[in-house]
């Protein structure tokens, strides 16, 4: 009796997998299709000497040394890194303290909400293009029109080394905040009103709510916005690549955009290219494996 | 007998003459109906160009269907740039005719992503009418033919008159001074910058376009011959010299253009060339290095009138006159049959860009120009790429027609050329693309840094680009 209800368990078990895996193969084939293959062939397209998109012969990891032993490669590394913490300096917190301003707002949340989140409806480019104009360096650039109302001289922005990757996060942290702030308010929306009006009977000030109400509750979420926003930073490339070109002098290329130069930029070189994406692939994975580190290990203690 | 023997010699060597005339054929004679193939055609105008210019096309395409019924015609949106190509042609869905710079073909046809065309041009006879140094740029080594040109051009300098006029710089004539060298230019356009507040020289310096022109100013400083700025070593190995005195000079020139000088646009780096023609079309800059196939950028896309713009020669150097003569190309996918190839020359035929003459490519030629007036362009002489005397006048006499400028501001331009006080030069003659990306970098070092070292600088793209040139080249 036993073994034929094993048999039946078994049966039903087994058509209940057969579900499963009929349900994820759609997902399953694209994944494979344009996920798992492109980057498998990435991977060995970097190892091999190519002719645009040919394999010509096997050439070990000569790819990655002739890409690391240049200058740009180097500046465009520690560009990418330059971007990353100017993107955590201007772009982590901002999202935070607009999701928390907007959740203790009493009136009209709605219209914040939609205002903060419509600079990330406009197009990529458009946003790019609109704000070259606004830091364009002539007479008729419109920050350089709103100086001249105090007699400051027209000045240059783009074209400043040391001003570029700041600009760029900033224009990208305004096109991307109000996604991220929405993302921190849903989180915040789902706290418990009894544990304000707990805090709030014991005597609690809006301060002492956001510090031991809010941000520890949306702490694990930042945690994992935060490894995001850093893998996305990473792969930036349209905005400096329509901005400045990756100039002056390099100071705004980033290594996404060093990937396009060896691939499309004139020199056809797909190996190097890929030597390149491998290589921002593999320094995001042990970045990604460090805080998964770090955040399994705060679990463990929790 | 005698007599008859005569008239029918005569009337046979008549037929031979009218025979071998290429006046064309009449507008609905069918010249191949058996020709049946299918070729799709990049570059078609998009719904949104101008009315004329959809028009002209669809003009084109019924010309076709009447002289080769059974090929038909898939006009295709496609605009070339190496990006998009590749994977197309590898994909085998790349258009069979498109278009690329002469910067690109010779990497193209080394990379096997072009069809070769010599046998339906031999066809058409053709073969031996290209400007030879096209051919050059066009062929293998072993002398097949993969493209064809669609038009010349050489670099010289756009002028924006009113600016030169606020300035006080004209002639008793109301012609503007323009400067005749390098110097004169840093010196004019230190008055025009004094004198208006704008920009005396726009130098789009971003991406790779910067590298792109410093060429030029490096050659008129001496960069050629035995100090070209990349030559083969008798080994056959490509060497890339960018620390020559001649080119040190020349980049020192560039670095006081910025700060000695102050002459140049606000945000040089990130200027391309789109954005040069719109700065002097619009006032905010004197002079543009460009050339003779973009004066309807400035003229007719920014709205800066006819009669306030004037086209130059490039300025000579303390070295030499020199300016590049480049262009744009016809070429065609990797997959294209000996039928399609015929085709392809036919349907480039009826476009008027073989020496062919015929009412129909006369026509065509009028619309476009007339097309060209009607925008506010200037309708200039062409620089042919084709050695055919006969075509050439012809071409002239329309131009002739519907010229709508005051030849003066662009004699000097066309006299250089014709009569050699300036010599063109073709682009340098490998990896160009990344020779350019490398002096790029130097030149926006040089314009945004004041104290930046010209030589280290030099040296360390030198050093690069000499390491591209190894791996892509010399050791391959």
């Amino acid at each position: 009796m036993s073994s034929k209800k094993g048999r039946l368990l078994s049966g039903s078990r087994s058509s209940e997998h057969i579900k499963a895996w009929l349900i994820m193969l759609p997902s399953l084939l694209l994944m494979t299709f344009f996920v798992w293959e492109p980057l498998f062939e990435s991977v060995r397209m970097s190892l091999y000497k190519t002719r645009n998109v040919e394999l010509v012969r096997f050439i070990w990891f000569d790819n990655y040394l002739s890409v690391m032993k240049k200058d740009d490669f180097l500046q465009a590394l520690m560009n990418t890194f330059s971007y990353t913490f100017w993107s955590l300096l201007i772009g982590f917190l901002l999202p935070i303290v607009l999701a928390v301003l907007i959740g203790e707002t009493r009136r009209c949340k709605g219209i914040f909400r939609t205002v903060v989140y419509l600079p990330n409806m406009l197009p990529g480019l458009a946003v790019v293009i609109l704000w070259s104009s606004f830091f364009s360096g002539g007479a008729t650039g419109v920050l350089n029109i709103l100086l001249s109302a105090f007699h400051i001289p027209p000045q240059t922005y783009l074209t400043r080394a040391e001003w570029v990757i700041p600009i760029i996060i900033m224009i990208a942290t305004w096109k991307g905040a109000g996604a991220t702030a929405l993302i921190y308010m849903a989180s915040i929306a789902g706290i418990s009103p009894e544990l304000y009006e707990a805090a709030t009977i014991d005597g609690a000030g809006v301060w002492q709510r956001i510090l031991h109400i809010m941000l520890p509750a949306i702490r694990k979420l930042a945690g994992t916005l935060l490894i995001l926003q850093i893998i996305s930073v990473f792969q930036i490339m349209y905005e400096p690549m329509v901005l400045t070109k990756g100039g002056p002098d390099n100071a705004s290329l980033s290594l996404m955009q060093l990937m396009w130069q060896y691939a499309f930029g004139g020199s056809m070189n797909y190996g190097k290219a890929s030597a390149v994406a491998v290589t921002v692939t593999l320094i995001l994975l042990v970045m990604t494996a460090i805080y998964s580190y770090f955040n399994r290990k705060e679990s463990d203690w929790d | 007998m005698k007599r008859f023997i005569k008239m029918f010699s005569l009337v046979l060597a008549l037929c031979l003459v009218m025979t071998a005339i290429p006046f064309g054929h009449a507008e609905d004679e069918v010249i191949d109906a058996d020709l049946t193939c299918t070729i799709t055609l990049g570059n078609w105008p998009p719904d949104t160009a101008a009315d004329a210019e959809k028009a002209l096309f669809e003009g084109y395409k019924a010309t076709m269907a009447r002289q080769y019924p059974n090929v038909t015609l898939v006009p295709d949106y496609y605009s070339y740039s190496l990006s998009n190509y590749v994977p197309m042609a590898k994909g085998h869905t790349a258009p069979s005719i498109f278009q690329p710079p002469f910067t690109d073909p010779q990497l193209l046809i080394s990379q096997g992503l072009v069809g070769d065309v010599t046998a339906a041009l031999e066809k058409f006879g053709v073969l031996d009418q290209f400007s030879p140094s096209y051919v050059e740029m066009l062929a293998d080594e072993n002398g097949r033919i993969y493209g064809l040109p669609r038009d010349g051009y050489v670099l010289g300098m756009h002028i924006n008159i009113d600016l030169f006029r606020e300035a006080g710089l004209m002639t008793e004539d109301g012609l503007p001074m323009y400067p005749r060298t390098l110097q004169e230019m840093a010196e004019y356009g230190q008055i025009i910058k004094e004198k208006t507040g704008k920009a005396g020289l726009v130098f789009p310096a971003s991406e790779t376009y910067g590298g792109w022109l410093f060429t030029n100013i490096a050659w008129n400083f001496g960069c050629v011959g035995e100090n070209a700025l990349e030559y083969q070593d008798e080994d056959g190995r490509w060497v890339c010299n960018f620390t020559s005195p001649q080119c040190i000079a020349a980049m020192e020139f560039m670095r006081d253009l910025r700060w000695k000088y102050d002459i140049l646009n606000a945000d040089a780096t990130t200027t391309d060339w789109a954005g040069a023609h719109s700065l002097l079309g619009t006032g905010e800059a004197a002079m543009n290095f460009a050339a003779d196939d973009s004066v309807d950028q400035p003229t007719a896309n920014k709205g800066l009138p006819v009669d306030s713009f004037a086209l130059i020669p490039f300025p000579a150097g303390p070295e030499g006159r020199y300016a590049l003569a480049g262009g744009t190309c016809y070429m065609f996918s990797p997959d294209i049959t000996e039928d399609q190839a015929i085709a392809l020359m036919a349907y480039l035929k009826v476009l008027g860009k073989l020496p062919f003459l015929d009412d129909q490519i006369i026509s065509g030629m009028r619309a476009d120009y007339a097309a060209k007036r009607d925008r506010g362009a200037p309708v200039l002489p062409a620089i042919s790429a084709w050695t055919d005397a006969e075509y050439n006048a012809a071409k002239q006499a329309i131009i002739d027609e519907y010229c709508n400028v005051d030849m003066r501001l662009y004699a000097d331009f066309f006299g250089s050329i014709s009569d050699g006080t300036i010599a063109l030069k073709s682009e340098e003659p490998i990896f160009a693309q990344q020779l350019y990306r490398e002096l790029t970098a130097v030149v926006q070092r040089m314009i945004t840094r004041e104290g930046a070292d010209v030589e280290k600088a030099l040296r360390k793209a030198e050093e690069s680009f000499q390491e591209y040139l190894d791996d892509e080249y010399n050791d391959y």
